[in-house]
């Protein structure tokens, strides 16, 4: 009944915002595309510290309750359409996963890969033969190569393989080369060593980046699929740290099978109903 | 006939002493000077360009001491007696970061990336990475890190990093050369010629050491075409139990072709 009437006050309150900035932005002249500064030698300046708005995605990309290990919760998820394009072995091992976040790699202090990296804060440097991107988290690192150079061969990386280029003002990076390890989140959506996910960085204003990524990979999805969040500019005074995360094994008895499991309410209604 | 050729042969003489004497002079001024005086190329900024993937090639990761001046190391008793007692396991055995200066000469290959305001650097070892602002901004409070806290500025054609805040948990090397959390390190990154930098670092520690000293060795540029910083990973078997293979074998072929097929749906549309 409390979730009912939670549920009531939350649509109620979009009802009533949402229909007045739309009736605003149908009135006004659409705004001329923004046109971001340029590096020296031209490139849209995307330089600084962001902080990715993700909804919780490291606990679930896709919509879920809140809880201890799901965090807060997100009504919307970043998955466009709310749902993932699972083959049915997969969506089986998906759920099985949930009850072993023993396995999670992020809690083995791994690399994160992409997207998963992209949840946390990161500094774009920009040079005119490479882009490169400054995680805190996991103090992990990927340069972009933006001089045409193909894919290497023979090698899999957590953090995979990225080659950049510009379309207009948007940045799109292609990366392949992932190993089968990293995942999408806490709450089991995984995928396999084809993994090819292509982002596009699109500024939208001097302190938003408009981040949009497809993800593909056959073996484990029914069909290319696509998530997004805005990345925010962080205050001027804000400075990357250190992240060592591996501070030796101090948590391995803690990573004990079947302690943190996901809480049942996990999965939404729409969901389950699909399933039946 | 023969007036005529012992002219040409004296005037052949002439050209090849002039030749002789005169080159070694010609191409020292064509040659840009090689060492401390050699004049690095600038960033667009004015900066000495330091720019590139660097490596150097000596043992100071297993033993700081060949590097050090005079091949020593000025330990207070004490500390010698603190480092005895200490822990015997190389921290790097456990996937912690090496810390400053040991990242330096870890023998793996790091890529240096100048933007106007900053230095940073690369470091394919354990993906590790050093933002470093070269506005001389004053240390972090409260915090040990293991790379420590870096500020650059630019001294003529040094790159200067003041390190500070360093965990006391490093170590320099392998054979065991400690510190304490006292540790201030001061870096020299000196441009000696296309493909080399002087690397210089002051060490002072007045917990652990009697004076500050010095390490220095040469970095030299990785000229082979096309090569590229690879991923690094060190946790891969943590607990001693193997659960992530490092750089499993890539499946076969162009890693976009891979991708390309979806499974066919086994229901057809209406």
């Amino acid at each position: 009944m409390k979730v009912g009437l939670l549920g009531l006050i939350v649509t109620a309150s979009l009802l009533a915002l949402v229909p007045v900035p739309a009736s605003g932005q149908s009135a006004a002249p659409k705004a001329p595309p923004y046109n971001p500064p340029r590096t020296e030698d031209g490139q849209p300046n995307l330089e600084g510290i962001w902080q990715p708005r993700t909804s919780g995605a490291a606990f679930s990309i896709l919509p879920h309750a809140g809880g201890f290990f799901l965090g807060g919760g997100s009504e919307t998820g970043v998955v466009e359409g709310g749902t993932l394009p699972l083959q049915p072995w997969a969506a089986a091992k998906a759920k099985e996963l949930t009850q072993h976040m023993e396995l999670d790699p992020t809690g083995h202090c791994h690399y994160e890969g992409i997207p998963h990296a992209n949840y946390f804060p990161f500094q774009i440097f920009q040079t005119p033969k490479y882009i490169a991107v400054l995680y805190e988290n996991m103090h992990a690192r990927r340069i972009i190569y933006m001089d045409g150079s193909p894919h290497p061969r023979d090698y899999l990386a957590w953090m995979g393989d990225s080659r950049g280029h510009w379309e207009g003002n948007t940045l799109v990076v292609d990366v392949t080369n992932n190993n089968d390890k990293s995942v999408f989140d806490m709450a089991g959506h995984f995928h396999s060593d084809v993994l090819h996910v292509v982002e596009r960085f699109t500024p939208v204003d001097k302190d938003t980046i408009n981040w949009e990524a497809t993800i593909d990979d056959p073996k484990v999805f029914t069909k290319p699929w696509k998530m997004k969040f805005p990345l925010k500019r962080a205050p001027q005074d804000f400075e990357m740290l250190e992240s060592g995360c591996f501070e030796g094994e101090r948590d391995a008895e803690h990573l004990v099978e079947g302690l943190a499991t996901v809480p049942k309410d996990h999965y939404t209604e729409k969901e389950k109903e699909k399933e039946k | 006939m023969v007036k005529e050729l012992k002219s040409a042969f004296l005037l052949v003489a002439i050209v090849a002493a002039l030749l002789a004497t005169s080159s070694p002079a010609s191409a020292q001024a064509i040659r840009p000077k090689l060492g401390p005086s050699y004049v690095a190329p600038r960033t667009p900024d004015g900066k000495p360009d330091l720019q590139g993937i660097w490596e150097t090639r000596n043992a100071a990761a297993f033993d700081v001491s060949e590097v050090a001046e005079g091949h020593e190391i000025p330990y207070l008793p004490e500390a010698l007696d603190r480092e005895q007692k200490g822990p015997r396991v190389d921290p790097i055995a456990h996937c912690k970061m090496p810390g400053v200066p040991r990242i330096t000469y870890m023998p793996f290959p790091f890529q240096i990336m100048q933007r106007p305001g900053y230095v940073v650097f690369m470091y394919e070892y354990l993906h590790d990475q050093r933002i470093i602002q070269t506005n001389s901004r004053p240390h972090i409070d409260g915090i040990d890190l293991w790379l420590g806290d870096s500020v650059g500025h630019w001294e003529g054609n040094t790159l200067v990093v003041d390190v500070t805040n360093l965990d006391e948990r490093s170590w320099l090397d392998s054979a065991r050369h400690t510190h304490s959390d006292a540790l201030h390190v001061v870096e020299r990154y000196t441009r000696t010629g296309p493909n080399t930098i002087n690397y210089e670092a002051t060490i002072e520690d007045p917990k652990t050491y009697t004076r500050p000293w010095k390490i220095s060795m040469p970095l030299y540029r990785n000229t082979e075409p096309g090569f590229e910083l690879r991923e690094q990973e060190c946790t891969e078997g943590d607990n001693g139990r193997p659960i992530h293979p490092l750089y499993r074998p890539a499946p076969k072929g162009d890693p976009l072709e891979l991708t390309r097929e979806y499974p066919v749906k086994k229901e057809t549309s209406k």
